[in-house]
């Protein structure tokens, strides 16, 4: 027995374990996804809290070892003054009251970081009781383990948080505990001395099983994912407004990059159509001076005018192989755009009034004579669209000219050195030139950048722009990803350049007649973007497509294999502007400053800018789990409240003495426990059945009695009722229990 | 219940002869106690002569037995008037039937004619011979034979005369343990000859009055009008079980709750004995033969679809 014994509170040990490893998971990506510092603490203060109600029964000991834990992590993240002195005591008073007095009144926000790392202790002592019972008393791993899983899903697609390592843990745990906890289920009720030696020849099997499946797991290969990000979808679906007190700005082509970031809104306003053989990217200028902030021109705009629509410039050098097309541009909206929009490869430009066109070569912008007066007018463009040969980019091996390097490599000294090592860490191991670019290029999409147009933060003072989306934020538009693209190859001595534009729109509902493979495509706002270009110095300038969610619509193909890589899918998406609202955020980051900040503690420490992205998710968060742990209070609590009600009828019988009533109470009470009497069923062959489930005997000498009331002519009942009376309560209570 | 013990040791007796038989034999002596008939259908050879012996052994009882053939006579089982010179009167030659425990075997190798003699007898408690009525003495226990029935030369009983047995039980073959006991057992003397009376006819005949006086509730009468009821509402039945039928398995019921030690019957008896009391008493049609439904199967579902009764039945 010594031996049965010891296996159960081993075994009960290593549930209660990976309960908190479980729980572990949960706590992980607070700190990624939400403005929660010293994580390891709170880690801490949940161990405690499990071990102490592993190691103790006594309810007061668990409740005196939890509180003093959690007023020493209080006190040493918070309070200055000595633990327990005068002062002690009078801050903490303080705190309590103006923290009450602020939930009292709604007022969430005005919460110190105290007060919510309290709550937040508060919360782990609940989940830690909560888990222990759950796994301990009820013995109900699944449900959490559910749980789990859908958490870590969760945040892995919707948050900036990687999933992947957290679920290989979370699904070993698991499973091994599962088993296990399966295993302990089946023993309690067999009562056998040769349990270890099962214990054996039961975990082998689950552990050589888990470990296969998660090497098979690791290693199989796996699809993309279908549908890349949802949120937007979601949002656009939902109908979300966004409520970041960054600047919010409507969607669109603007002329003024130089202070990038901040939120957008939806407009799908249309800005032109354009007759075109494909939805190719529209290229309106490119910009070379990067200032930690946005983008800006190093020279000045020097435009010729074209002569006879000649364009005399082109972005790609002659090798590069090309297709000749036409395509017809009309804007639509006055105003809209001021500029030319033009497809790679434009040999001449001609409109219908013969108007002038003017061009700057640098930065490939073209002007119309006619845009002051007549914007709407529609012209025509001959282009030679090119295809590149990867192969060819691979073998790029001349010099850049000093003139490009000079241009196209600037980077202000402001940025920061982890942006280079980043650069460097992901093209570790490529040689060439367009591999290199392809690694930064896909990393964007692999490692956790989301896509979204709301809540897109804006640097501070001596914040980098690239530098706070790539390792703070990781959310933004096409703007944070081509930027830092650019910046990344820059710093790996890369001559590339950003560029803005439009992409290809959709095709119109009602096409007009055209020729095979041409279509009317409409292209609003939404549809602005920016991307990067990268100079080859063989082959010139080569777009590439960093934003997640985006597919570059340029030709690539392998020499050897003909023509590969023409992918013409594409989401709409949507660009910015940012004109607008310059002061309004100023006046933003000022109220930052004065927000007080109550103390060294990362902690909640939010200031209006972060709470747009994590502050929501921590409270989120925090309310959803106390519902979860409230609903499990009241779905324990009605059992208790069913056995309650239960037993106080059995009092009430237990008084009038009457077998009868008694013993349907009994059949009741099993029938709820979910042992029901099958109709067929003599009463003695229902007392067995319940006897042998329960392993109790009284059962069948109820029924024996009872049945000498049913149907003896006259029952002696009366004799040994006392003894009857005592089954009775013994078997309600084994039934209860 | 002063015959309890009695009760066992019967059973004890008959088991040395019958090995591994323990639920027939029981059910057996149920049919005597409750002043019934049985009626055995089995291959020869499974030990129906021995258990009767050992029965009519224990109880100290007169044992009779009749082999059926196809040339035996009415007279030949109920005995047949002689004509003594001497005297010059005809003087009644009393046949088998005037047995205390008679084991009619084979009894459907036989004429129909030669069958309603003896069913008659059992029903009637007397035989009528020469226009002379001559009653049956109790204890008066018919245990019957018959091969199953598809065998060449038999004459089938009619259903309405089967329904005149308490019971038909089947024995069936022994298991391959009990099978080599029973031969440990033959090797040198056969145990039939060491056993010895436990009670005598008087006795015995008490115990059936008190068997008859055993207190049945209504409860458990209302389960058995239930059961029987219905037999004769299922739709794969042609003819469901008599009222004759009810009162037979109360009767049963009383003289198993008797072996019990128990002085009323409670459902599980009914439970019990159901499928052998009322199985053959209920002909199916046709259509259930080709949906695997047969007569016990019937009753075993039955069983399982009427309520066993809960609580007590308010009386009036």
């Amino acid at each position: 027995m010594k031996k049965n014994i010891s296996l159960e509170s081993v075994s009960s040990f290593i549930l209660l374990l990976a309960g908190f490893l479980l729980f572990w998971e949960w706590l992980r990506p607070l700190e990624q996804i939400t403005d929660t510092g010293n994580v390891h603490l709170f880690v801490i203060y949940t161990a405690i809290c499990f071990v102490t109600s592993f190691l103790t029964r006594n309810g007061w000991a668990k409740f005196v070892i939890k509180s003093v834990s959690l007023l020493f992590i209080l006190d040493y993240l918070f309070l200055d003054a000595t633990l327990l002195s005068r002062e002690w005591i009078q801050t903490l008073t303080l705190e309590l009251r103006y923290n009450l007095a602020a939930v009292w009144k709604n007022d969430w926000v005005l919460m110190t970081s105290f007060f919510r790392s309290f709550l937040f202790l508060l919360l782990l002592w609940l989940m830690s009781y909560l888990l222990h019972y759950w796994f301990m008393v009820a013995n109900k791993f699944f449900l959490f383990v559910v749980l789990t899983f859908v958490y870590l899903a969760v945040l892995d697609t919707y948050t900036i948080y990687d999933g992947q390592a957290a679920m290989i843990r979370t699904f070993v745990v698991s499973f091994l505990v599962l088993g296990l906890s399966r295993y302990v289920k089946l023993m309690n009720n067999v009562d056998t001395t040769h349990r270890k030696q099962h214990v054996w020849s039961w975990m082998t099997p689950v552990l050589v099983i888990v470990l296969f499946a998660t090497i098979l797991g690791i290693y199989s290969p796996k699809l993309n994912p279908q549908w890349p990000d949802p949120v937007p979808f979601i949002q656009s679906t939902a109908g979300h407004v966004g409520f970041s007190d960054g600047p919010v700005q409507k969607v669109g082509y603007g002329e003024d990059d130089s202070q990038l970031g901040g939120s957008f809104v939806q407009d799908d306003s249309p800005v032109f159509e354009a007759i075109a053989h494909d939805d190719i990217y529209w290229r309106i200028e490119s910009k070379d001076l990067y200032t930690g902030k946005g983008w800006e021109r190093s020279t000045e705009l020097d435009f010729q005018e074209l002569t006879n629509g000649n364009l005399g410039w082109s972005t790609f050098s002659q090798q590069v192989e090309t297709t000749s097309y036409n395509a017809e541009v009309r804007p639509v909206n006055q105003n809209q755009l001021p500029k030319v929009v033009y497809p790679y490869g434009i040999n001449r430009i001609t409109s219908l009034d013969q108007g002038q066109f003017f061009t700057d070569s640098e930065f490939g912008l073209i002007e119309s004579e006619s845009s002051e007066q007549n914007q709407n007018l529609s012209y025509t463009i001959e282009y030679d669209a090119p295809s590149y040969a990867i192969n060819e980019l691979r073998d790029n091996s001349g010099d850049d000219p000093a003139g490009i390097k000079e241009q196209y490599l600037q980077l202000p000294d402001s940025l920061p050195e982890r942006v280079s090592e980043l650069a460097l860490e992901i093209t570790d191991g490529e040689d060439t030139r367009y591999d290199k670019a392809q690694a930064i290029e896909s990393y964007f999409s692999t490692n956790g950048y989301v896509y979204q147009i709301e809540d897109v933060s804006v640097p501070e003072e001596g914040e980098d722009y690239v530098d706070q989306f790539l390792f703070e934020t990781k959310v933004g538009y096409c703007d944070n990803f081509s930027t830092s693209m650019v910046v990344m190859l820059r710093a790996l001595d890369i001559p590339a350049r950003w560029v803005k534009g439009f992409t290809g729109g959709v095709e119109a509902a009602d096409q007009p007649p055209l020729p095979d493979d041409y279509s009317l495509y409409e292209v609003t706002n939404n549809n602005a973007h920016s991307w990067v270009e990268v100079y080859f110095p063989e082959t010139g300038w080569v777009p590439f497509e960093p934003t997640s969610g985006f597919t570059n619509p340029t030709d690539f193909y392998l020499e050897t294999s003909g023509d590969v890589n023409t992918e013409d899918y594409m989401i709409d998406e949507e660009e910015t502007e940012e004109e607008t609202e310059q002061e309004s955020s100023e006046v933003e980051q000022e109220n930052e400053q004065l927000n007080p900040d109550e103390d060294e503690s990362e902690v909640g420490g939010a200031d209006n800018e972060e709470k747009g992205n994590g502050g929501n998710y921590y409270w989120i968060g925090a309310v959803l789990l106390i519902l979860a742990i409230l609903a499990t209070i009241i779905y324990r609590k009605l059992t208790e409240l069913r056995d309650w009600y239960l037993l106080k009828k059995w009092d009430r019988l237990k008084q009038r003495l009457e077998i009868e009533a008694s013993y349907v109470y009994l059949l009741e009470i099993l029938e709820k426990r979910g042992m029901p009497r099958t109709k067929g069923q003599t009463l003695r062959q229902y007392a067995k059945e319940v006897d042998r489930r329960l392993g109790t005997s009284e059962m069948y000498d109820i029924t024996l009695a009872y049945e000498e009331y049913l149907y003896r002519d006259q029952p002696s009942l009366a004799k040994d009722n006392k003894r009857l009376h005592g089954l009775f309560q013994q078997m309600i209570d084994q039934i209860l229990a | 219940m002063d015959y309890g013990n009695e009760v066992g040791q019967i059973l004890e007796n008959i088991e040395k002869v019958m090995i591994g038989k323990e639920r027939e034999v029981t059910l057996s002596l149920v049919a005597l106690l409750a002043d019934g008939h049985v009626l055995l259908e089995d291959v020869p050879g499974v030990g129906k002569t021995m258990m009767v012996r050992a029965l009519s052994k224990s109880l100290n009882c007169d044992f009779k037995r009749i082999q059926f053939t196809p040339d035996l006579l009415p007279s030949d089982v109920t005995g047949v008037s002689i004509y003594n010179p001497k005297e010059m009167v005809f003087e009644f030659r009393s046949g088998p039937i005037f047995g205390d425990i008679v084991l009619a075997d084979e009894i459907n190798r036989t004429s129909p004619k030669t069958q309603s003699a003896l069913l008659e007898a059992m029903e009637e408690m007397n035989v009528t011979v020469d226009g002379m009525t001559k009653s049956l003495q109790k204890p008066f226990f018919v245990m019957a034979t018959q091969n199953p029935v598809d065998y060449e030369g038999t004459y089938p009983l009619p259903e309405a005369q089967l329904d005149r047995f308490l019971m038909k039980l089947s024995m069936g073959y022994p298991n391959e343990a009990d099978e080599l006991e029973m031969l440990n057992r033959t090797d040198r003397e056969h145990p039939i000859d060491e056993i010895e009376a436990v009670i005598n006819k008087e006795q015995l005949l008490n115990m059936q009055k008190e068997v008859d006086s055993l207190y049945v509730d209504n409860t458990v009468k209302r389960y058995i009008v239930q059961l029987v009821s219905e037999t004769r509402k299922s739709p794969y039945v042609q003819l469901g079980v008599s009222p004759r039928g009810s009162i037979s398995l109360m009767k049963a019921a009383k003289a198993y709750a008797y072996i019990q030690k128990r002085d009323y019957v409670i459902p599980d008896d009914i439970v019990y004995l159901a499928p052998y009391v009322l199985s053959h008493r209920v002909i199916l049609r046709p259509e259930a033969r080709y949906e695997g439904v047969t007569q016990s199967s019937l009753i075993t579902q039955i069983l399982e679809e009427i309520d066993v009764p809960v609580r007590k039945e308010l009386h009036g």
